[in-house]
């Protein structure tokens, strides 16, 4: 580290306290949030609507969670979430780290243009062309079906370059002998290459994973039919407009929260992984090519 | 020749790549661009009406508000969202525990992974002048009244930059302490031995090392400033639509609850025209290229 | 590294304007492709099939679920097969998005405001004809003659068939609370005034602390019992052949600030402005808030769901007339009525049309009302019982009431809607809804919001809001 003696003067002193109170508030204001949500999820129906600075349960209950999730039936959204995540990732993956693989295979004829043909693509801001998009998905006949929310970033430029630049630490030597070997070239990625890019391969489904479990624009667009509908959706009719003026459920603040909560403990549960990887990503994605 | 012959293995494997993107990449992009010039019709015959989309899109006032919107709001994201992750990352590395210093890591990392919808939804519920525990933290600090945050005007943007960079100072923060824990160390012993102070330490050495990584922050953040949506269309609503709607929800409603195919492409073209322009003029400026 | 910049620029560049060429072409087929399509909807008639794609908003089941039943309950009493799309909410966007996406459908419930829209558009199909000449529809037991007035265009042209009986809005109290704090029902504005402060001040819900509210609302969207102690009519009024909107004129300042009074004073939920009719409900049915505005139907279906909850629940709410007028009169709104309307590019418009002429049967309204054979309800011998499902869902399933005089409900009305009717019969009044009412309902909310929350002074939002 950049230090191995700490400083002793007052001014420093004064420094490392307000620095540290600076840091504990910092904290709290983002603790804080989740705290009063866990709180509120697991707290009583009418004991959540009452107002009061709420960081424990009030009246412990997991009311909030059998509504949400029996009576609303937010299971349906639940699983439509976790068959695009998870059907959505797996070929985001491949996909990628296949394009990756070609991308650095040395000496064939057009690879330069190929990457610029996908690199023009990560210039081009996907919420512009939304309604093309939408347009070519309703052509395509893909509204209201979860392909199309699978089809919605089933490649992205960002992470073809990603495993690119994993691959491009194994020598290129490797593929060439293999193929003198009579190795076919599917095999040579699956066999060779992406055992030893697992690091990449590990921070591009998570990525993925995170991107896919949250995925909110696509959803809005195509999908219309409520049984297609995915979490990101319909959270955002329980929590943020609940107009349907023919539900007949009270929609207490613990069970908006309850939602909230189910939504997110996929995520903390991969949270560990994600802090290992994540920067290592995202700086390798923005290198400078 | 010969190396399509003998690679074609590889080029079969780039090939649903390269499908995707022209259908769902390129494709759309002609296809709007097309759009953009005619007279869109769900029914019927689509003649071509020239720049004629371009021309009312800019004289609606209705865009030039989102568009001022959309530049105060992602301006202000933009700007503090960029000083506020360096200055945490600079405090952070000051901190000598380093049990310390990874629990901060870990919590104000924690937004980011998170969906608008999430936090959004969670912020209105702690805004609201009901219940929300904001105004009940201001009511037990002795406030008369509770504010309707999401309600008022006033408040509207800045609640709107205030989460954002909630969300996302922790990440960026982040970036930025795997920058500093890889500045060479003998860099440090070196302006000791020089006399520097902490203060000539962070400012004379961490800071200057830290550029590269700031630049790639910043070409991330300015090109998705244009493009906000999300937050947006889950944090609006009627009171104070005016003040927050921003370009991306102007094309949305033009071209999904106002059958203005036309209209919301060309608007989307502009944008692109515009994020094209922006990011490379920022490239130019901060010399993103060099080094 | 700079050559590759330029070179994907360069490439960017060729890309669009390729485009711009290949976009001549590719304008034109699409062209065709659309005149195909309505040559195809003209010669289809003959071999149509049945089968329907619907989409509705309050029609259905209350779950993806229950949805499902729901559609194989219409094709077990029709024969029609029914794909019937829901949306859990904004329906207004969903359906627009929809639409304008061109997908087809058969069958779509809409509001009145949204017809007139969608007529201007030229998207519907009229069905002038085959209402008139539809034994079912013409039959005044079924829709009285004179409610036709309500959705036939100025040129006399029908276009869309009432889905149900549209009720009105009122304030609904807590009438159990004005009973437990001794108070008299509200007549007129200062008698409102004096209940929803009580309803704040003196605990009504007993729980000890100060944490309920007088009024709630869900923005502006309906005020219309408030606003008629100054005897303004909510939207627009024809005066002298010209539209004036009441709620913009000097007369409604005083109301402006009566409400920027109880905003003021904590008698207003603080989150009027934002709240949606859902959060509203809620507000009312957790003891939050004393009074509410909303439609004549919801009063049973308040006192109904808390009674499914607690069958000793005190909880009562009551439909009130509103605050009385300069006149003496009270003046409340009749919604605008949701009808089935049948797109131009609908597949199958004949099956369509026959589903309305069904769902105005006397199987059509115990699905709307009751809701699914053996799910909702049960029947032996002409007898109903309504299972547990079904008493949570209130006998609503899109349709609370209907027209059909020769369809008598089963269970008699829920607790309270009566009374609501019944005034609602006395006092209520259609109101005018031009298709450009949706901007200036925009302009009309933003000042009112500020006028409310004293931002503004009421006379100056009053001003601008009458000048936009």
């Amino acid at each position: 580290m950049n230090r191995n003696r700490p400083y002793t003067s007052w001014q420093s002193r004064c420094f490392d306290i307000a620095n540290i109170a600076l840091m504990l508030l910092l904290m709290s204001s983002m603790i804080i949030p989740f705290l009063n949500t866990f709180a509120l999820a697991f707290s009583s129906n009418l004991a959540s609507m009452t107002p009061g600075i709420v960081l424990w349960p009030k009246e412990f209950s997991v009311e909030g969670f059998t509504t949400v999730w029996n009576r609303m039936q937010l299971y349906l959204p639940f699983m439509n979430n976790v068959i695009v995540t998870v059907v959505g990732t797996a070929a985001h993956v491949l996909l990628s780290s296949m394009a990756g693989y070609v991308l650095v295979q040395q000496g064939i004829p057009g690879k330069k243009l190929m990457i610029s043909f996908i690199m023009i693509t990560m210039m081009v801001p996907g919420e512009a062309i939304m309604i093309p998009l939408y347009v070519v998905n309703r052509d395509l006949g893909l509204l209201n079906t979860l392909s199309s929310l699978i089809i919605a970033g089933l490649v992205s430029g960002f992470s073809v370059l990603l495993m690119r630049n994993f691959f491009q630490s194994i020598p290129g030597e490797m593929a060439e002998s293999a193929r003198m070997d009579g190795a076919g070239d599917f095999r040579i990625f699956a066999t060779m290459y992406l055992p030893l890019a697992s690091a990449g391969l590990a921070t591009v489904t998570l990525f993925e994973f995170v991107s896919r479990w949250n995925q909110f624009t696509p959803a809005l667009l195509y999908i219309s039919d409520q049984t297609k509908y995915t979490l990101q959706i319909a959270l955002k009719s329980l929590i943020v407009d609940t107009d349907s003026t023919s539900s007949n459920f009270i929609i207490t603040t613990n069970v908006r929260m309850a939602g909230i909560v189910i939504a997110l403990i996929p995520l903390i549960a991969i949270y560990p992984y994600v802090q290992k990887y994540f920067v290592k990503g995202i700086m390798l994605g923005a290198n400078k090519e | 020749m010969k190396a399509i012959v003998k690679y074609r293995a590889v080029y079969l494997m780039m090939l649903p790549i390269i499908a995707y993107f022209l259908i769902f990449a390129y494709y759309p992009l002609v296809r709007g661009f097309v759009i953009s010039f005619q007279q869109f019709r769900l029914i019927g015959d689509r003649p071509f009406v020239g720049l004629d989309n371009y021309a009312q899109v800019l004289k609606d006032s209705a865009f030039w508000d989102t568009f001022a919107n959309t530049l105060i709001i992602g301006g202000s994201i933009l700007a503090i969202g960029f000083i506020m992750p360096i200055a945490l990352a600079l405090l952070l590395n000051e901190v000598f525990a380093s049990w310390f210093k990874k629990i901060v890591q870990m919590v104000v990392y924690l937004p980011h992974l998170f969906s608008w919808v999430v936090v959004g939804g969670m912020w209105i519920m702690m805004l609201s002048p009901d219940t929300g525990i904001v105004n009940q933290l201001l009511l037990a600090l002795g406030a008369e009244k509770p504010i309707g945050f999401m309600s008022q005007e006033a408040y509207a943007r800045p609640v709107m930059v205030f989460t954002a960079v909630w969300k996302e100072v922790g990440f960026t923060c982040i970036l930025y302490l795997a920058a500093i824990v890889s500045i060479n160390p003998s860099l440090y012993e070196a302006a000791r031995i020089d006399g520097a102070n902490r203060w000539h330490l962070v400012r004379y050495v961490t800071l200057p090392q830290l550029v590269s990584t700031m630049k790639v922050v910043l070409m991330l953040h300015v090109m998705s400033v244009l493009k906000m949506f999300d937050q947006i269309f889950v944090m609006r609503n009627g009171a104070i639509a005016g003040k927050v709607d921003v370009i991306m929800m102007y094309t949305y409603q033009k071209g999904i609850l106002e059958f203005q195919i036309g209209m919301a492409t060309a608007a989307g073209f502009l944008v692109i025209l515009a994020t094209l322009i922006i990011t490379f003029v920022i490239r130019i400026l901060i010399r993103y290229d060099e080094e | 590294m700079r050559k590759k910049r330029k070179a994907i620029y360069a490439i960017l560049a060729a890309t669009l304007l390729g485009s711009m060429i290949a976009g001549c072409a590719g304008g034109k087929s699409e062209g065709t492709q659309g005149t195909e399509g309505t040559a195809d909807n003209g010669g289809g008639e003959k071999t149509e099939a049945r089968t329907l794609k619907i989409m509705a908003g309050v029609i259905g089941g209350k779950t993806p679920e229950e949805n499902g039943l729901f559609e194989k309950e219409i094709e077990r009493l029709t024969g029609i097969t029914v794909k019937l799309e829901k949306p859990a909410s904004d329906y207004d966007k969903k359906l627009l998005a929809a639409v304008s996406s061109g997908e087809k459908f058969d069958l779509l419930q809409i509001s009145k405001e949204k017809m007139n829209t969608f007529i201007e558009q030229g998207i519907l199909t009229p069905l002038t004809d085959k209402v008139k000449g539809s034994e079912t529809l013409s039959d005044p037991n079924v829709i009285p003659s004179e409610e036709w007035a309500q959705v036939e265009t100025k040129d006399g042209e029908i276009y869309g068939v009432f889905t149900k009986y549209q009720g009105g809005t009122m304030p609904i109290v807590r009438n159990d609370w004005l009973k437990k704090l001794g108070l008299p029902e509200p007549k007129t504005l200062d008698d409102y005034y004096t209940v929803l402060k009580a309803f704040v001040e003196q605990d009504p819900d007993g729980n000890g602390k100060k944490d309920t509210y007088g009024l709630s609302t869900a923005g502006m969207y309906e005020l219309q019992g408030f606003f008629s102690a100054a005897g303004l009519k909510q939207r627009y009024v024809e005066k002298d052949g010209k539209l004036d909107v009441p709620y913009s004129t000097d007369a409604a300042i005083p109301i402006y600030e009566w409400l920027a009074k109880l905003y003021k004073e904590g008698i207003l939920d603080p989150n009027f402005a934002t709240n949606d009719t859902g959060k509203m409900r809620d507000l009312f049915l957790t003891d939050r808030v004393g009074m509410i505005t909303y439609w004549d139907a919801w009063v049973g279906m308040l006192n109904n769901t808390r009674k499914e909850q607690d069958p000793n629940t005190e909880f009562e709410a009551k439909g009130l007339p509103g605050a009385v007028g300069p006149d003496g009169n009270h003046m409340l709104r009749r919604g605008d009525p949701d009808v089935w309307v049948i797109p131009v590019n609908a597949e199958n418009p004949e099956t369509a049309f026959e589903f309305i002429e069904w769902w105005h049967s006397k199987d059509g309204i115990i699905l709307g009302s009751l809701g699914i054979k053996d799910h909702d309800y049960t029947e032996q011998n002409g007898k109903y019982e309504l299972t547990q499902t079904g008493k949570e869902h209130a006998m609503d399933h899109g349709v609370p009431f209907w027209y059909n005089k020769n369809v008598e409900p089963p269970f008699g009305k829920l607790p309270g809607v009566q009374e609501a009717q019944d005034l609602l019969a006395k006092y209520a009044s259609l109101e005018l809804t031009p298709p450009r009412w949706a901007d200036a309902e925009k302009i009309i909310n933003e000042y009112s919001f500020k006028a409310i929350m004293g931002q503004m002074p009421a006379a100056d939002a009053v001003k601008k809001c009458g000048k936009s």
